[in-house]
């Protein structure tokens, strides 16, 4: 199988994350990038498969902090091919970053063939609606299933679990070539040791691929950016139990709910 | 008329022909053993590489102490005697038996004259009818000891020689000191010499075969003179095919053991061991030389919370799979870097099977031990168990194989330096809260810097207790900094659970922080809280050569203490049990300096039955700390520690010098129902109480 995973920075929220002076954007003194954690479970997926069904992977990622160590780090853990696509990943939305990548594949530096999975992460911190994965299959006219949790190839196509909010999974056969939102690999994904990475980073190359971004990169500017506020509406009632069951009741009541 | 040395009574005068088959046997013999020497040397020698410092001196010195007199059996007194009951039986019997070789060979047959007469041989005979006694009592004791009292520590999982190894061993000896007797008596019973009762034990014996007949006497002593010479040359032929061989391993690996500090481990392939022959010659010597007598696992806290590691089956089954690797590979490689260099290039045949098999040597196995080094420092023949089990653990690492907390500790260290899954930005963090400033040491010049390491950084249930070290350390006036957020783990548990590439990558980072230090000129000084930390700065990081020393706190508190920086507010009184950190006690022999805090401040110490070097790990060094316990736990080290503690009289205070140990005995104090009866303390706050009153 052709296995094509996308990989993506998102900033760590293991630090401190501030919204700049400008009040658009985060402030960039403090902050960390760090791979999105559903693209390394893409990644673990593709790797679980390249095992058992044989292929090669490519991990492919916009430009980004860090983004270096990212590819270096699927590379020691087993992936054939890295490539970058100079273009800053933070200017882009999800719906230029889709073409982007749609860009790349649809040239000769990612060829779909038959026999194509597109391996995007389910979603990402600054993209909880999974948009990029979506807009990929529609901008290269492939099937797309996203939330999934396992990939399994039968007879040529492939059999997929996907997940459902309220813990219902349904099972969809999807056949190739096709693009996978994945959440979630089968396995955890796999440590590599850094003994493993440094040598990757001697002998590996990680190759560049320029694409030019579409002409309407943003489709949505940000207005305002800032920090959950205190609003002060809340209502602490203290009392027994019993006392504070009464006083819902009766506000609910109050207002009309019941 | 002289006492003399007849020359081989009876046999020489009537059964010559034996005489000559017995030259003859003792050839064969003398081959064959040396032929099973060389086969354990050629084993050896499918090993990697290894140098050894050079030091006959005190290597010969090391041999005495605790090859020949088995020093560190002393521990248990039973087996020591015993031990040294059979050893210096079976030795000065065989020297005996060289000496009458040289009389009746090189004196008697060459120059008609021998040394074995008169008052010498009286003696001679005397010391041989001793000890030939005292080897029949101690293999009697073994015998009791094996068979009868059984203790946990003989049984062995599997017999890298075969099955009755043990039993032969002691049968054979038994036989081989009890025809020798036999044939003496029937001599003296023949012979009836004036000088018989300079051999009481064989005299006492001769009684039994004086009615015999002069004919019947000479048949039975030839017979038994024959069945005691087979079984002499059966057993030295033998040697290096059972245990026995131990006899020679041992010396040498007592000869060769690690003259280096004990918390430095040996700089090796990241990738670690996966087969046999990837370990060194030095370290397939060790296990070689195991005796099967399973101190280790009477030590081993692994073992009694009920996991599946046991040092000595470890060991015995790294023996077990260099035996089969022999016997399939027949020659070995030799031990040169030119052709550890060709084997590289070459592609290496698999001349021994894989050992992470969960049928050889479980994961499970390796991943139980704590790195505590209790094994290590009571073997007698200075086997480096750890070691072996961070090169085992290094392969596991090499192909992800790994607990999933253990991954996430690592991740977190590989990207904030810090097991905590915290930013590197917030170590520091818990000095924001003090009155005074720290300065950082690498922007202002200082006399100590203080590494504080990842536990007392970061864990919310020590802060407090390192801002009190702080506030001692400010009120002695010590001039000190910290590395703020340049300081990283300082990786000695994380190259023990077999990262050695996140180790070296801490290590570098460490020393980049260290390397922007400017130190005043005075004495340059590097303070760790965590004894963990302590060792790999001191042992790993190569300090020396600038001078710099590497110490822990609770020594310095000592130092400011005897100096008297710390004038005291307020005298403490009660009574309080010391636990010994295995990183500072048995891996750096720091036993004294915190004992002496302690009663410094007016705290009377009281020894848990283990204490220094013999002190019970918690359970939380080697990684094990990022571990989850597996579910048919007996019971955890900390916990059985602490019972330890609780059931001292009137000890009420459980001090700690490991912001590990804190952890985990806090955590003991509950799961064992001691809260109110015991309260575990840091020296550090007993410090506070005293000198802030």
């Amino acid at each position: 199988m052709n296995l094509i995973v996308l990989l993506k920075m998102v900033p760590d929220t293991v630090e401190e994350l501030n919204v700049a002076s400008d009040g658009k954007s985060l402030d960039s003194e403090y902050l960390r990038f760090k791979l999105n954690d559903p693209d390394e479970h893409a990644l673990e997926e593709a790797l679980l498969l390249k095992e058992r069904a044989g292929g090669k992977v490519t991990v492919v990622a916009l430009d980004a902090p860090e983004v270096d160590d990212a590819l270096f780090m699927a590379l020691a853990k087993g992936a054939d091919r890295a490539v970058k696509i100079p273009a800053d990943q933070a200017s882009l939305g999800t719906v230029a970053t889709a073409r982007m990548f749609a860009t790349f594949l649809a040239s000769g530096g990612g060829q779909i063939t038959p026999d194509t999975l597109v391996l995007p992460g389910s979603q990402a911190i600054d993209d909880l609606e999974g948009e990029v994965a979506a807009y990929l299959g529609e901008a290269l006219s492939l099937p797309y299933v996203g939330v999934v949790s396992s990939v399994s190839p039968v007879n040529g196509k492939v059999v997929v679990l996907k997940e459902f909010s309220g813990g219902m999974r349904g099972e969809f056969e999807v056949t190739l070539p096709a693009v996978l939102g994945i959440q979630s690999a089968e396995k955890p994904p796999r440590y590599v040791p850094v003994a493993k990475v440094r040598a990757v980073m001697k002998s590996a190359k990680i190759e560049t691929a320029d694409i030019a971004p579409p002409e309407s990169a943003k489709a949505l500017a940000v207005e305002r950016m800032y920090k959950p506020e205190v609003a002060g509406r809340a209502q602490i009632l203290e009392g027994t139990p019993e006392d504070i069951a009464v006083r819902i009741a009766s506000l609910l009541a109050e207002r009309g709910i019941i | 008329m002289e006492p003399i040395r007849p020359i081989l009574y009876n046999i020489h005068e009537h059964y010559q022909w034996a005489e000559y088959a017995c030259y003859a046997l003792g050839g064969l013999t003398v081959l064959i053993f040396a032929y099973g020497v060389w086969r354990h040397v050629r084993q050896w020698r499918l090993g990697k590489p290894e140098p050894v410092v050079k030091a006959a001196p005190e290597r010969i010195k090391a041999c005495i102490k605790f090859a020949l007199f088995q020093g560190r059996l002393a521990s248990d007194r039973y087996a020591l005697l015993m031990h040294l009951a059979i050893f210096f039986g079976m030795g000065v019997l065989f020297i005996g038996t060289a000496l009458a070789t040289l009389d009746q060979d090189i004196g008697y047959l060459l120059f008609k004259w021998q040394f074995l007469r008169g008052n010498f041989y009286l003696g001679y005979k005397l010391s041989l009818d001793l000890l030939g006694l005292a080897l029949i009592v101690g293999l009697a004791l073994a015998f009791y000891r094996r068979y009868v009292l059984k203790p946990e520590r003989l049984k062995n999982l599997l017999y890298p020689t075969f099955p009755l190894d043990s039993f032969y061993l002691l049968m054979i000896l038994f036989l081989i000191a009890g025809t020798g007797l036999v044939v003496e008596a029937l001599r003296l019973a023949a012979s009836q010499v004036p000088w018989a009762h300079w051999s009481p034990v064989g005299n006492l014996l001769a009684g039994a075969f004086r009615g015999m007949s002069p004919e019947k006497l000479k048949g039975t002593h030839f017979f038994f003179w024959c069945l005691h010479a087979l079984l002499a040359f059966a057993f030295i032929a033998l040697v290096p095919c059972s245990k026995a061989f131990h006899l020679v391993s041992s010396a040498v690996s007592i000869y060769l053991r690690n003259l280096g500090p004990v918390g430095a481990l040996p700089v090796a392939e990241p990738a670690g061991v996966a087969r046999i022959n990837d370990f060194t010659w030095r370290q397939l010597l060790q296990f070689d030389a195991c005796t099967w007598c399973g101190r280790c696992q009477d030590q081993c806290p692994a073992y009694a919370s009920g996991s599946k590691l046991s040092p000595k089956n470890l060991v015995l089954k790294l023996d077990d799979q260099l035996l089969k690797a022999a016997r399939v590979n027949g020659n070995g490689k030799p031990a040169t870097a030119e052709a550890a260099a060709q084997a590289a290039t070459a592609a290496p045949a698999p001349v021994a099977a894989p050992l992470h098999d969960e049928q050889v040597i479980s994961a499970a196995e390796l991943w139980a031990c704590t790195t505590c080094r209790a094994c290590e420092e009571v073997c007698p023949v200075f086997i480096e168990q750890p070691r072996a089990i961070v090169d085992l653990r290094r392969y596991l690492v090499s192909q992800g194989t790994m607990n999933k907390t253990v991954q996430d500790a690592l991740n977190s260290l590989n990207r904030y330096g810090n097991s905590f899954n915290k930013s590197d930005r917030m170590r520091a963090k818990w000095a924001q809260g003090l009155p005074v400033k720290i300065k950082d040491a690498r922007k202002e010049p200082v006399d100590c810097v203080w590494f504080v390491g990842d536990y007392a950084s970061y864990d919310p249930r020590v802060l407090e207790i390192t801002q009190a070290t702080a506030k001692i350390f400010q009120q002695a006036g010590m001039d000190f900094g910290l590395l703020y957020e340049g300081e990283r783990n300082s990786g000695n548990d994380v190259r023990r659970v077999g990262e050695e590439g996140l180790f070296e990558v801490l290590r570098g980072k460490n020393l980049d922080a260290f390397g922007k230090v400017q130190w005043k000129n005075g004495r340059k000084i590097i303070i760790t809280t965590d004894p963990h930390s302590l060792n790999t700065l001191k042992n790993e990081y190569q300090f020396e050569g600038n001078g710099v020393t590497v110490q822990h706190y609770t020594e310095v508190l000592d130092e400011l203490l005897q100096a008297g920086r710390l004038p005291l507010k307020k005298k403490l009184t009660g009574r309080a049990t010391y636990h010994d950190p295995c990183y500072l006690g048995r891996y750096n022999g720091v036993y004294e300096p915190p004992r002496r805090v302690l009663r410094a401040l007016g705290v009377e110490v009281v020894e848990m039955p283990r204490t220094r070097d013999r002190s019970y790990c918690c359970g939380a060094g080697g990684g094990r700390i990022w571990m989850e316990d597996t579910p048919d736990i007996k019971e955890r080290p900390a916990e059985n520690r602490l019972k330890e503690a609780a059931s001292l009289v009137d000890v009420p205070t459980f001090v700690v010098a490991c912001p590990k140990d804190l952890a985990m005995f806090r955590d003991a104090v509950k799961t064992t129902g001691n809260e109110g009866k015991i309260i575990v303390k840091d020296i550090a706050e007993l410090v506070a109480e005293a000198v802030q009153g």
